[in-house]
């Protein structure tokens, strides 16, 4: 058993080496584009895992987290563009902004069950989107406003995708492990039990409210953090980028497709996601016989998801997990 | 005796119906008193209101001198007072241990956490119920009579100075009747007190120390268990629901 768990924690630190080292070795076979669809799984990585805290852990399933993610990335980008206020202050403010919407949909979630809850969550990106139609003088509407400042300053095309990639990759493992704590420390053992049972936390002598609000705190945070950087790392602030059902869609279908309620999982499903997707274009550049890959891209992917969640309903990180525990089972819990 | 609980001209009305109706009475300390009532007598209800499941509609609840009235259900249970549910309400995915668990998480969310403490706390209830041999199971692996100890184990994992039992022994077979009575025994010499609903009187007249009965949400007779048997009233109740020793 404890040589399994020390296998496990080198296979994650494996893992980390090899995405450090990611980008020297995409140049290598020169595919160096990689880099910066790496950073894109980084990114929908962080969103997805934010989801998961809330949707995942607590039961809360959010359809529009792209909320929060267009909360902080519209405050972020707005302030550098108008005030032109540096990064340092702009993401900050970016993350309050998506803190306070996360408080401003937790009063209501309180009260709202299930489906209720949801269909609230669908409308508020589509609410904000009309906002930003309607100030299109100030948010640059459908177009958005471009000339943001970057997150990466260095010089030259590819060094500056390597500084862009190191900063998702620091987000995500940063978002990841204090994800992971947070799941496996009393707050998400209150979470968990909070899903399957508030009544009975409640007479445990848990405010379930509190922390209810804690996980649309933590969860909007984590989602405003990655929009807030997103934007400038797209050095422009494009609705269809940061404020759409796309990516609210996305995002879940990471995070099912990888198992939520497990933050790993949400993790692992964006970077199949979106290496799949981009593995699927480069499929049908390669030969004509091929081509049909490109427009039938989205749909192989969902109709897997569907698939997936067919067959294995947790999703793929815990049927993988089961399925290594049935290989070779673990000695008897000994506790 | 020393009053821990003092339920004063509670009323609760559910629409037009009258659920709870100016109900007094009080739960001595170390006591087990059973609250005895028909179905559909307004038991539940009460408990509900004392644990702030409902609000009532007047009436005060006092628990130690303390005017606990409306309060939320976490901060009644961080007071002394635990509930066992007529209907178990465990989480599915998780063990025994981890059920009983939740009872011991504090509510704070920076509270310093006393890990060995709270494995302490969890194995003491899991013990005294008789669950110590089936921590790591599942609560779906386990029989009824099981899950109804779990229940009463996670009640007590939250250090109740006063439980309240709804129907516990629903569905048991005489011998697990005998068993759970065994728990709340010793439950109860620790100290502490019990109220006790069942619907009839039969399985907890030798349990009880004193009887409160309810019919129609309003008290019909209190006192020892014989006293109350022997009451007209209350066997004239019965008898529309069966008789008092109906089991
Ligand atoms: N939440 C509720 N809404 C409406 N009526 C209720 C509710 N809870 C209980 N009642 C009604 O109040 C009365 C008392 O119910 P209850 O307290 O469950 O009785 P007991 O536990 O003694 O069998 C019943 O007539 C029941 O239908
Ligand atoms: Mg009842």
């Amino acid at each position: 058993m404890s040589y399994l768990r020390h296998g496990k924690y080198l296979f994650y630190a494996g893992l980390v080496v090899l995405l450090v080292l990611s980008p020297s070795l995409l140049m290598r076979v020169n595919a160096p584009h990689w880099i910066s669809v790496l950073t894109q799984a980084n990114f929908l990585a962080v969103f997805a895992m934010s989801w998961d805290i809330l949707s995942g852990y607590t039961g809360q399933i959010s359809f529009g987290h792209a909320f929060f993610i267009g909360a902080a990335g519209y405050t972020s980008a707005l302030l550098n563009f108008h005030l032109k206020l540096p990064l340092w202050l702009s993401i900050p403010a970016g993350v309050i902004a998506a803190v306070l919407m996360g408080l401003f949909v937790a009063v209501p979630a309180l009260r709202l069950r299930g489906p209720y809850f949801s269909l609230m969550t669908l409308i508020l990106p589509i609410v904000a989107m009309k906002f930003v139609l309607i100030f299109s003088n100030f948010t640059g509407g459908e177009l958005g406003q471009f000339g943001l400042t970057p997150l990466s300053r260095a010089r030259g095309f590819l060094a500056h995708q390597r500084v862009n990639y190191f900063y998702s990759l620091g987000l995500m493992l940063l978002t990841a492990v204090v994800l992971l704590l947070i799941a496996r420390s009393k707050v998400g053992k209150v979470f968990e039990a909070i899903r399957e049972n508030e009544e009975a936390v409640e007479a445990a002598g848990i405010n379930t409210a509190k922390y209810k609000i804690l996980s649309f705190i933590i969860s909007s945070l984590i989602a405003g953090l990655g929009g807030a950087l997103y934007v400038h790392y797209w050095e422009s602030l494009i609705p269809s980028t940061i404020l759409t059902l796309t990516l609210s869609v996305q995002l879940i279908v990471a995070a099912v497709a990888g198992g939520m309620g497990t933050i790993s999982g949400p993790l692992v499903g964006a970077y199949l996601l979106v290496g799949g997707q981009e593995w699927f274009k480069e499929l049908a550049a390669l030969s004509p016989s091929l081509g049909f890959l490109e427009k039938w891209n989205v749909l192989i992917f969902l109709v897997i998801l569907i698939l997936l969640i067919f067959f294995a309903r947790r999703g793929l990180l815990p049927a993988l997990y089961s399925l290594w525990a049935r290989v070779c089972p673990p000695a008897r819990r000994a506790k | 005796m020393k009053s821990v609980l003092e339920l004063e001209r509670l009323r609760k009305t559910f629409g037009g119906l009258v659920a709870v109706n100016t109900l007094s009475f009080a739960v001595e300390e170390g006591e087990i008193l059973g609250f005895i009532g028909p179905n559909g007598a307004g038991k539940t209800t009460v408990f509900n209101l004392i644990m702030g499941s409902f609000k009532p509609d007047s009436g005060r609840i006092i628990f130690k001198g303390r005017d606990i009235t409306g309060w939320r259900t976490y901060r009644v249970v961080n007071c002394g007072i635990a509930r066992v549910f007529q209907l178990s309400r465990f989480l599915r995915h998780k063990t025994v241990f981890e059920n009983i668990e939740i009872s011991t998480i504090q509510n704070r969310i920076f509270a310093r956490e006393n890990r060995q403490a709270r494995e302490r706390k969890i194995l003491q209830a899991a013990e005294l119920v008789g669950l110590g041999e089936d921590l790591w199971k599942l609560p779906g692996a386990l029989p009824h009579a099981s899950l109804r100890r779990l229940e009463i184990a996670k009640a007590i994992a939250t250090d109740p100075e006063l439980l309240l039992l709804d129907e516990p022994f629903a569905g048991l077979s005489a011998a697990e009747v005998e068993e759970v009575s065994g728990v709340i025994g010793k439950f109860r010499e620790s100290g502490r007190t019990v109220v006790l609903v069942d619907h009839n009187m039969r399985g907890v007249m030798r349990l009880v120390d004193r009887v409160v009965v309810i019919c129609f949400g309003e008290k019909l007779a209190e006192g020892t268990p014989a006293e109350v048997a022997a009451n007209p009233q209350v066997q004239e109740a019965y008898l529309a629901g069966g008789g008092v020793n109906d089991a």
